[in-house]
C-alpha cells in the first residue's frame, strides 16, 4: 500500500502544478478562455468521480451524470431564487407562466446558500446510498449495475422534463443571478473563479486518494477482483461498495454545481445519455484505475474537443468514438496503464539489480573466488 | 466443548441430496479430516458451514451460537475461515496486500479508512515466515507458483486468525516437500485453531489426522481413528465402487 501511495502523491503534485500553474499560464492568467478551462476542470472532476467507483471498486455507473446533474440543478435553483427576488411571490419566471400559485416547498430551502452547498453534496450522496443499499445488498453486479444506474438517470431526466412547472422542463433553469459566496460576488470569467474550481477539483481528488489508498481502498480493490472471497474474510461488501459509490456521487455533485456556475444555467441534458457515455470515455482514455489520470482524461479530451471541433465541426463526435474504440482495443487501461507498465518495468529491473549486487557482495564475502555463475 | 456442531444438516440441489442429514461434532482445537470419494459432498459441507450455500434444513452451531442464518461476512466475524479448493487469492494484489485483506479482525469501514500501512512486523512477519513468502512481499499473487498461492491463501487465513478453519484440499498441486511442510504447519496450528481438512492424499492424512470422518453420497459413512476407518468394510466398499483403490494409496 505504501509505495503506491508515494507514487500517487507525486502524480497528484504534478497534476496540481499543471492545473494551478500551467493551465492558467497557457492563457496568460486572464481572459475569456479561463471560463472554458474552468469548465474542463469541472468535467475532469466528474470523470475522476467515475474512476473512483469504476476503477477502484469495479462498479460501472453509467448514470454518473445523474448526480452531476442533480448538483447542477441544486446550484441553479439557489441562483434562480436570487434572480427572482423582485418577481411576484419571489417565484422563478417559468412558474409564473405556468400559473403556479406559490413557491413549492421543495424550492423554499434553496434561499439559503449554506443549505444549497450542503445539499449539492449530500443529496447526491443520499441518492447513491439509497440506490447502493438496494443494488449491493441484492448483490447486483456488473452490467446490471450499469443498466440500473442508466435507467434511473433517464427516468429522473424524463421526470424533470415533464414537470415543467417546477423544474423549467426542457429549457432547464436559465437566467441565473451570479453566486454571492459570503460577500464575494463570483465572476465566472475571472482568475479567482478558475482557482475556486481548481481548488474544489484538487480537494475532491484528495478525498478520493485518501479513500483509495487506505485499507478501505484495498478492500475495494479486492472486491473488484472477487467480491465473494472478500465476504469470507468478514467484510461487509455491500457497505464498502456503497461507500465508493456514494463518495463518487458526492464528488460528482460538486462538479455539477461548478458546471452550472460556469455555464450559468442548468439543463436536463446534463443528466443525459450522451454526457454519461462521454464521462465513461474520458475516464477510460485517462485511465480508470487512477482518479488523477481520469481527471486528466476529462480535461484533455474536452480541451481537444474545444480546439478540434472548430476545425472538424460535425465529425468530432465520430472522432471521439474512434478514439474510444482505439483506447479499448490498444490501451485497455488507458494512458495511465501505459505509464504504470513502464513504472513496473523500471521498478522490477531496479530491484533485480539491487538483489544481484547484494548477492554478489555476500558471495564475495563468503568465498573470495566466487563462482559468478551461481548468482541467481 | 464442541467448537462446531452440525445438526441434521441437509441441502438439496433440485433432486440431488448433496448433503444428507449430516451430524458432526468437532472439539475445540481438534484437527478433523473429512474424506470421501469424488462428489461425496465434502466441499458442499464446507460451503454450508461458511455460508456460501444455504442449507435446506438442519442447524450449524459455532460454540453455542446458531449461525445457520447468518450471512457470510457475519459468520466470518463469528470465527469461521475458509480455504477454497482452488487457491482463491486476489491475483492483482501483492502478497502483502493479500495478507492485509486477510487481517480482518476489525473489518468495519470506520477502522479501515484510518489504516494506511501494513508494517511487516508482529503477526504479519511471523506468518510470512511460516509460509516462506518473506522475499515475495511485493510480488503480485498472479506471479506466484501454484504451491505458493496455496500457501498465500493459508497465510491469509492465519492473519484472519479465526477459531474454525475449513480447508478444502490444501495440498492440491503441491510438491511432496511442500506437502510435508503443510502437514507440519497444520500440526502446529492444532490446539489453537479448530480445523476441518478435506484431503484425498492419504499419506498426508496419516501425518496429520486424529479423527477422520468419511462421507459418501452426502451422508456420514464412518468416523473414528484412521486405522479403524480404513478397516471399516463400508468405507472400502464406497471407495471401490467409486474410484478404485484410492483408500489403499
Ligand atoms: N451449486 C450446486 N448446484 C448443483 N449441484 C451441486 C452444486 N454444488 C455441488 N453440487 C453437486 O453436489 C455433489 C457434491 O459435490 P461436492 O463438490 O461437495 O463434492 P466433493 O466431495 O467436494 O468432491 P471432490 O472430491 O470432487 O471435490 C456433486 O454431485 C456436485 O455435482
Ligand atoms: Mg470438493
Amino acid at each position: 500500500m505504501n509505495t503506491g501511495f508515494k507514487i500517487d502523491c507525486i502524480g497528484y503534485g504534478l497534476f496540481a502544478a499543471f492545473v494551478l500553474l500551467v493551465m492558467p499560464w497557457m492563457v496568460d492568467f486572464s481572459g475569456y478562455e479561463l471560463n472554458s478551462y474552468a469548465r474542463y476542470l469541472a468535467l475532469g472532476m466528474v470523470a475522476a468521480a467515475l474512476a473512483l467507483s469504476w476503477g477502484t471498486a469495479g462498479i460501472l455507473n453509467l448514470g454518473q451524470a445523474l448526480t452531476f446533474g442533480v448538483g447542477a440543478y441544486i446550484m441553479a435553483m439557489h441562483l434562480k431564487l436570487r434572480a427572482s427576488e423582485s418577481l411576484p411571490g419571489g417565484m422563478p419566471d417559468f412558474m409564473g407562466w405556468t400559473n403556479v400559485e406559490a413557491l413549492p416547498w421543495f424550492w423554499q430551502p434553496f434561499h439559503s446558500l449554506l443549505f444549497t452547498l450542503g445539499a449539492g453534496v449530500l443529496i447526491p450522496v443520499g441518492i447513491a446510498c439509497l440506490l447502493g443499499v438496494f443494488m449491493f445488498r441484492g448483490r447486483i453486479t456488473g452490467v446490471f449495475v450499469a443498466i440500473i444506474t442508466l435507467s434511473l438517470m433517464l427516468a429522473v431526466q424524463l421526470w424533470i422534463i415533464s414537470e415543467q412547472r417546477f423544474t423549467g422542463g426542457e429549457n432547464g433553469i436559465t437566467g441565473l443571478a451570479p453566486l454571492n459566496l459570503f460577500g464575494w460576488s463570483v465572476d465566472t470569467y475571472e482568475l479567482s473563479f478558475y482557482y475556486l474550481v481548481a481548488g474544489c477539483l484538487l480537494a475532491g481528488l484528495a478525498v478520493g486518494l485518501g479513500l483509495v489508498r487506505s485499507k478501505a481502498g484495498l478492500v475495494l480493490r479486492a472486491i473488484k477482483a472477487d467480491p465473494e472471497r472478500v465476504r469470507f474474510f468478514g467484510y461487509d461488501v455491500a457497505r464498502y461498495e456503497t461507500l465508493a459509490f456514494a463518495t463518487s456521487a458526492g464528488i460528482a455533485g460538486v462538479a455539477g454545481m461548478l458546471y452550472a456556475l460556469v455555464l450559468e444555467f442548468a439543463s436536463p441534458t446534463y443528466m443525459g445519455l450522451s454526457i454519461s457515455l462521454a464521462i465513461v470515455i474520458w475516464a477510460a482514455v485517462g485511465g480508470r484505475e487512477s482518479m488523477v489520470a481520469a481527471a486528466l482524461g476529462g480535461i484533455g479530451v474536452n480541451m481537444a474537443e474545444g480546439r478540434l471541433s472548430d476545425l472538424f465541426f460535425d465529425q468530432w463526435t465520430l472522432m471521439l468514438g474512434v478514439i474510444f474504440i482505439a483506447v479499448v482495443l490498444f490501451l485497455p487501461r488507458g494512458i495511465y496503464g501505459l505509464v504504470a507498465t513502464a513504472r513496473d518495468y523500471l521498478e522490477a529491473r531496479y530491484t533485480e539489480r539491487v538483489a544481484m549486487a547484494l548477492n554478489r557482495e555476500q558471495d564475495d564475502a563468503a568465498r573470495p573466488v566466487a563462482d559468478r555463475g551461481e548468482v541467481k | 466443548m464442541a467448537a462446531l456442531t452440525l445438526d441434521a444438516l441437509t441441502v438439496k440441489f433440485g433432486g440431488l441430496v448433496a448433503v444428507d442429514h449430516l451430524d458432526l461434532q468437532v472439539r475445540d482445537g481438534e484437527l478433523r479430516c473429512l474424506l470421501g470419494p469424488n462428489g461425496a459432498g465434502k466441499s458442499t459441507t464446507l460451503d454450508l458451514i461458511c455460508g456460501k450455500t444455504q442449507p435446506t434444513s438442519g442447524r450449524i452451531l459455532l460454540g453455542n451460537q446458531d449461525i445457520t442464518n447468518l450471512p457470510e461476512f457475519k459468520r466470518a466475524r463469528a470465527g469461521v475461515g475458509r480455504k477454497f479448493q482452488t487457491p482463491t487469492v486476489f491475483k492483482d494484489l501483492t502478497v502483502i496486500e493479500n495478507l492485509e485483506v486477510g487481517r480482518s479482525s476489525e473489518p468495519g469501514i470506520l477502522t479501515t479508512l484510518r489504516v494506511f500501512r501494513s508494517p511487516v512486523r508482529g503477526r504479519m512477519k511471523e506468518v510470512l515466515g511460516l509460509v516462506g513468502l518473506e522475499n515475495e512481499i511485493r510480488t503480485r499473487a498472479e506471479n506466484l507458483s501454484h504451491g505458493q498461492m496455496q500457501w498465500l491463501e493459508i497465510a491469509m487465513l492465519l492473519m484472519q486468525d479465526c477459531r474454525v478453519i475449513l480447508m478444502d484440499e490444501p495440498t492440491a498441486g503441491m510438491t511432496v516437500q511442500e506437502t510435508s511442510q503443510t502437514a507440519s504447519l497444520l500440526r502446529e496450528l492444532r490446539g489453537d485453531h479448530t480445523m476441518i481438512v478435506v484431503e484425498h492424499d492419504m499419506t498426508f492424512v496419516r501425518e496429520i489426522a486424529e479423527t477422520v470422518t468419511v462421507m459418501d453420497q452426502g451422508a456420514l459413512l464412518s468416523e473414528g481413528s484412521i486405522e479403524a476407518v480404513e478397516a471399516d468394510p463400508a468405507v472400502r466398499e464406497a471407495y471401490l465402487a467409486d474410484t478404485g483403490d484410492e483408500a489403499h494409496a
